[in-house]
């Protein structure tokens, strides 16, 4: 294998005075060390200017003091998910409650969290205990983070009981799910992505093929996806791209999109991080022109849990608006993820 | 560095069609930008001819003003190639006049100032269906445009600067249909409309994010692109924070080559841009890109618009001027 002749990046740069840390364009996505290398200065780079993540969760249009308190109850806290939201949830001023409800073998658990104690509860009981956590905080929200084979009873649950919810469990009978808490006066955020910012890419992407059908006809694609070596099945969001780039008039199959899995490609191709390894979600979609002369190229990265904790707490927020303001024009009680984004 | 090999890896993977690394027309190694040029080589190789000429272009008579300029040309090159019909007379700047612009074994004859309104009128006479594409000079614009309003022959207008309020009111003023656009690269339009209604549809959903940007143009241009200008407009109204002095130009053709990955044969006429989004705490990033050399594209795109007026103007639609927004609508023209 030849010998890479690089040309250093930072030099070239500065001699150019450029402003602010130069990220190569191939960055994230390296075919040797240097690049990764790179790449991590400059992640390391952004970690350290970020601010703590309480700030981060800001909204534009939130005013925090009102943050303050809202009690919330996640389920499925004893999971990865669970635990990511409640630390986000903290950070961002909320108020998780002490008690939380899990699967039968959860009863009687405790989780740590920010120096707070959260008493898991199984299956027993359950209406009861969640009534009376209802009763003494009024405003409670419920987060749902936890299994497929759960999902309709404890949509069931919450809808009997009439506590607003939000679901991040995927799976289950969508369908039912849907008729449920319709069938109910209960508000809900349901939304299997809880990503909020692939979100708005792909509702960019959905809106531009629905008003510009065609207009990259004849374009190639390549689609290049790179997951945790568990994940075995092409993305739903790469899916989900992919059609808004056929209804653009690009020909492509599924079976062309290039699934990396191979941890050793992962690092030193992809640029995914080594500790990320067991959990990421990166994505590039690149589209050339007949005549090779024009290029497009779109990439959607994710490291870790993060984004969909940040993403849960938002929608989290976002319903705590609705059920207060009760509009009488909303006849509907759950929303489209898109409409919370 | 040891380097795994790039396409025995992904080989060993089994995985189908040609490859290219996410650092793809983006090189830092001699060795990705041979991969670029055999895919591109790999693409024309395999490609059909450009376009199909349907029945319907086939004889759409047009005349390319300004086709002694390099832009008039490419359109006279692509505008052939899809079936259209450039007539053997077209008008240019003083200096033009008798000029003979040879193309696709037709010869074009020029005219200059004198007499430009009757034989544009008996062009049109001949040519009922005559469409007309000005990719002249800024300071004609407005003299060209209300030429074509006087003679009454409908006009795609390439040609940037000038009075652009004026020509509107020019326009306005007559019965004439025209799209009129300064920016012909119809895909990269689409791609910005779609942050545009991304950044409408949900401001702030990028609060706090980092946003970096880079563009690469031939070195004469000194100025940050309106392109540029117009998506980081949408960045903020996404919440990101960002200035337009951040924006990193790229202007030293060594850099272009080895760091940006602009085939050498473009140094003189490319327009790179890159822009990545990063969370605050930096697990997630977003990028794009849309990198385009020489100027097919803007040909394309005026072709697309050539046969979108032509649709127009048979169809007797009631709206008059129209915009690359509205060639994108129409759907695929071809």
């Amino acid at each position: 294998m030849a010998l890479m002749v690089k040309l250093p990046i930072n030099a070239a740069l500065a001699t150019q005075q450029h402003k602010s840390m130069p990220i190569p364009w191939s960055c994230g996505r390296s075919i040797g060390r240097n690049i990764s290398i790179n790449v991590s200065k400059r992640r390391n780079f952004l970690v350290a200017t970020a601010s703590t993540p309480a700030q981060s969760v800001e909204l534009a249009n939130t005013n925090t003091s009102q943050n303050v308190g809202l009690p919330i109850m996640v389920n499925g806290c004893t999971g990865k998910m669970g635990r990511a939201v409640l630390e986000a949830a903290i950070s961002a001023g909320l108020h998780p409650v002490p008690v939380a409800l899990g699967g039968p073998e959860d009863n009687g658990k405790i989780v740590d969290v920010g120096g707070k104690e959260i008493e898991i509860h199984g299956m027993s009981q359950r209406e009861d205990i969640l009534f009376s956590v209802l009763n003494e905080y009024p405003n409670l929200i419920v987060v749902d983070y936890t299994v497929p084979a759960a999902v309709n009873e404890n949509a069931a649950l919450y809808c009997k009981v009439g506590v607003p919810f939000v679901m991040g469990t995927t799976g289950g009978d969508r369908e039912l799910l849907d008729k449920t808490v319709a069938d109910s006066n209960v508000y809900a955020v349901i939304s299997p992505q809880m990503g909020k910012q692939v979100v708005a890419f792909l509702a960019a992407m959905e809106i531009m093929a629905e008003q510009f059908p065609g207009a990259f006809s004849g374009y190639h694609l390549q689609v290049m996806e790179s997951h945790q070596a568990s994940k075995l099945d092409v993305s739903g969001t790469a899916k989900a791209v992919i059609s808004c780039f056929q209804k653009l008039g690009v020909s492509f199959e599924l079976d062309q999109v290039q699934l990396i899995r191979d941890p050793k490609l992962q690092i030193e191709m992809v640029g995914v991080p080594e500790e990320h390894i067991y959990g990421h979600a990166f994505h590039m979609y690149h589209l050339t022109s007949p005549d090779g002369t024009v290029s497009f190229e779109f990439q959607h990265n994710v490291c870790g849990r993060s984004i969909y904790a940040e993403g849960t707490v938002d929608a989290l927020l976002f319903l705590a608006k609705k059920v207060v303001k009760v509009s009488d024009s909303c006849m509907t009680h759950f929303w489209h993820p898109i409409y919370f984004v």
